[in-house]
């Protein structure tokens, strides 16, 4: 067995309420490629980035080629280490030349530590491994497409002949053919002893080019894998962790299941990007509808399309009784009953004003007589939704901000509940919210479902899907890939649809 | 098509508007008055020129990068000279390096303060620029003229240069000269993407406090002009340069917004507004429409300039 270049041990993370990571360990040999996979938010890129110096972790440990060593702190001194990591955003400086980009850093502020002619030759051999035309060394990178910037990281990393190369899902901006140098280029950097860790949600990568592997769930590393010890099922069991009990709100949801009524929103020949697969789903009143799929792939995409935002083309039309009305704005969506939570709390709220003022903005002419607003009506109001959804205020003329994160989304969904909508929007609401919360906008939106309404939440978390909707529309490469009735919905099979897997339902 | 072109000559030189506008403006001027005196002219133009050269550093590196407190450090540096360096007999030329250090140390002050506190730069060179004008007043209570030093050959002739030309030529040299080295390199870098150049492991902090800090040794050097070319220290002048300032630079296709631009651009920026105030004078245009001008100006090359920058050919 080869030498061991890197062990981490115990690592942790906490950010606010969130337990980025509970307890990451895991070696690197010499000459291996390593990939790292589990679901969105199973602590992956907070590993990377600790181990890159971006972030550093709350306890852990780690040894490098051997010896104890600490935590690098800061991007400079994981390079010093040898550890040099290409991140899933394309970090490039647009103004700057391709050469300017691929050197970044290397030097000194006044000393020049590699000649401008070297420079020059060894960006070149650099491009010449990993694409067919390589752009000319002094073009701005701005003028580069995307795959070719992101080639520019990939270089930039190289050019450092690191001892251990990390991937954050790097491959995701590549182009096919780039993909296909790459993992050449890396076999070829694995033959001279350098170690690979690479992150990436696709299974024929990690099958392509893994020697091992490590799988983490939920800020944990559950367990590491040799090549040939792993097939997709076993993989995707444990990324999910399917043995783990769920199913308790399941009960509570499953009583009213004969209230989905008659559609009110249809897509038609929708495409959520260019040169896509039309998606045509329809929304029906009091149905609890999941969004999913990893990161990008398109839900977001869904969602602004269903409130009226942008589109790669197609139509959305709200159904109202024998009405068909095309929705062409976010504000006419809102007109016609679409209301919409967004996912970023701070883009939805007001921090400087009342959580009163935060509740009736957009409803607040009806607290109005003849031009006067009457704030006490606006209370009133306001303390219907504090009751009925649980919001823990002490008084409505607080400022928003002295709420917490899940009482201030119940305000921003208490706001919209008050326009009458007939369907509600959800993206990711329970994100960084903690469980009771979390519990209680589960029946709060069961509820809500009860009465009529049809809620279409995006989630990054199996379990809501599972435990929540009745229907659930998995997104992959921008396209609807799978519609999983409530059934069929587990979270093998959601993982499963995921990673393109075929037959995950067989799994569960 | 013709219109891309022009856009895409515009991204790659940025100065492309300002030298047009400068040229234009400079046969108008020699139309008009052709006994236009070069070595007059040039020391007239320096304050401004060099204020705008001296604020560019900052803008450059991004991040809402920006310096008020230019054009007070400026005078500042000019007062010291006529009421402290000069009658104490240091007023020949053992003056430019302890001015050129004062410059550079509240440059410096003004980068590690942004870099520490975490506050928007324009904050913070705003402080200064208050700092710097009750400074003033403390060291210039009344305007202080001086007898003839040196410094007034660089409103005239030095051999056969005019002297303008050296201290305009200053901050370009060091510019050309910081262009050998990697540093220029890493701030326009870190200008046009932090994250980037941070992930790259460039130190930001310390490249962007250079950056206020060089731009400070800039504004000594326009303090020098400014004596050069009045021969007084005046503390009610403090605020005469910051926002004409700022109007050349970004005239002369400096991004606000960091990472594009050059001092060359800033101070053909100084001198459209420059020869355009002169054109005013001889055509007897009152001074209000002349700050229209300006202002109409500003915004369009703003706009333009970034309007070169964005159409950028279409990513696949």
């Amino acid at each position: 067995m080869s030498a061991v270049l890197l062990r981490v041990d115990g690592l942790t993370k906490r950010f606010g309420a969130t337990q980025a990571l509970r307890d990451a360990s895991f070696d690197l040999r010499a000459g291996e490629l390593h990939a790292l996979v589990g679901e969105n938010g199973s602590g992956k890129s907070t590993l990377v980035k600790v181990l890159s110096g971006v972030q550093a972790p709350d306890r852990g440990s780690l040894e490098l080629f051997g010896r104890p060593a600490p935590l690098p702190a800061g991007t400079k001194a994981a390079q010093k280490l040898g550890i040099v990591t290409v991140f899933q955003e394309v970090l490039v400086a647009e103004a700057r030349s391709v050469l300017d980009n691929v050197w970044l850093g290397v030097d000194g502020l006044l000393r020049t530590r590699v000649p401008a002619k070297a420079k020059r030759e060894l960006a070149t051999a650099a491009f010449a491994q990993l694409l067919d035309r390589p752009p000319s060394l002094g073009t701005p990178v701005e003028e580069l497409s995307l795959s070719d910037r992101q080639a520019c990281c990939i270089v930039r990393a190289l050019l450092r002949e690191p001892r251990i190369l990390i991937f954050d899902e790097a491959t995701a901006s590549l182009d096919v053919a780039t993909r296909d140098r790459l993992f050449g280029v890396l076999r070829r950097a694995s033959e001279t002893g350098v170690g690979v860790v690479f992150i990436t949600h696709r299974l024929d990568e990690i099958d392509e080019l893994g020697d091992r592997i490590t799988v983490m769930r939920a800020g944990e590393t559950v367990k590491t894998l040799d090549r040939g010890a792993w097939t997709p099922p076993e993989l995707i069991r444990l990324m999910s962790g399917s043995d783990r009990v769920t199913g308790q709100v399941r009960e509570t949801a499953e009583s009213g299941r004969a209230r989905v009524g008659a559609p009110v929103l249809r897509t038609r020949g929708l495409r959520l990007a260019p040169g896509r697969a039309e998606v045509d789903a329809e929304i029906r009143s009091g149905e609890l509808v999941g969004v999913a799929g990893l990161d990008g792939h398109g839900q977001y995409e869904f969602l602004e399309a269903l409130r009226g935002g942008e589109r790669a083309g197609g139509e959305v039309v709200r159904l109202d009784g024998d009405r068909e009305i095309p929705i062409h704005s976010p504000r006419h969506a809102a007109r016609h009953g679409v209301a919409y939570v967004p996912r970023e709390r701070r883009t939805a709220l007001f921090d400087w004003m009342s959580i009163r003022e935060n509740f009736g903005m957009p409803t607040l002419s009806r607290d109005a007589r003849f031009g006067w607003l009457r704030p006490g009506a606006t209370r009133r109001r306001l303390s219907r939704y504090i009751r009925e959804l649980g919001i823990v205020a002490a008084d409505s003329d607080d400022r928003i901000t002295t709420l917490s994160g899940g009482n201030q989304q119940k305000v921003v969904i208490a706001r919209w509940l008050a326009s009458d909508p007939r369907v509600l929007i959800l993206n990711d609401p329970t994100r960084g919210v903690d469980i009771g919360t979390k519990r209680q906008l589960y029946a709060l939106l069961v509820r809500l479902a009860e009465e009529g309404l049809a809620v279409v939440m995006l989630s990054t978390e199996l379990d809501e899907h599972v435990e929540l909707m009745d229907r659930v529309l998995v997104f992959r490469e921008h396209e609807l890939y799978r519609e999983c009735h409530r059934a069929h919905v587990s979270r093998n099979a959601l993982a499963s649809a995921f990673f393109g897997h075929e037959d995950g339902d067989g799994l569960a | 098509m013709a219109w891309r072109e022009a856009a895409e000559l515009l991204r790659r030189y940025s100065f492309g508007l300002a030298l047009l506008l400068t040229l234009a403006l400079l046969i108008v001027n020699l139309i008009r008055s052709p006994d236009f005196g070069w070595a007059d002219q040039l020391a007239s133009l320096a304050p401004l020129a060099i204020a705008a050269m001296a604020s560019t550093p900052a803008v450059i590196s991004g991040g809402g990068g920006f310096d008020l407190s230019v054009s007070p450090l400026m005078i500042l540096t000019a007062g010291i000279y006529i009421v402290h360096l000069e009658p104490n007999g240091l007023g020949g030329a053992e003056a430019v390096p302890i001015l050129l250090a004062v410059g550079a140390a509240v440059g410096l002050l003004n980068g590690v303060l942004i870099n520490v506190l975490r506050v928007p730069p324009v904050v913070v060179t705003l402080s200064m620029f208050f700092i710097l004008i009750g400074a003033n007043l403390e060291v210039i209570p009344q305007p202080e003229q001086v007898d003839l030093t040196w410094m007034q050959y660089l409103s005239g002739w030095v051999g056969p240069i005019p002297g303008a030309l050296l201290t305009i030529g200053f901050p370009l040299l060091v510019w050309a000269a910081l262009g050998l080295v990697p540093y220029r390199r890493a701030l326009y870098a870190v200008g046009s993407n932090d994250a980037t150049a941070f992930s790259a492991g460039v130190s930001v902090g310390t490249v962007r406090a250079l950056a206020y800090s060089l731009g400070g040794m800039f504004a000594a050097v326009g303090g020098i002009a400014v004596v050069a070319v009045t021969s007084t220290a005046n503390a009610s002048a403090s605020q005469t340069y910051t926002l004409l300032a700022i109007a050349a630079l970004a005239l002369g296709g400096t991004s606000l917004w960091g990472g594009r631009g050059g001092l060359i651009g800033s101070a053909l920026g100084a001198a459209s507004l420059y020869l355009l105030g002169n054109l005013f004078v001889t055509l007897n245009v009152g001074p209000e429409w002349l700050q229209v001008i300006y202002g109409t100006m500003l915004l369009v090359a703003v706009v333009l300039v970034g309007g070169a920058a964005r159409a950028r050919p279409k990513v696949a």
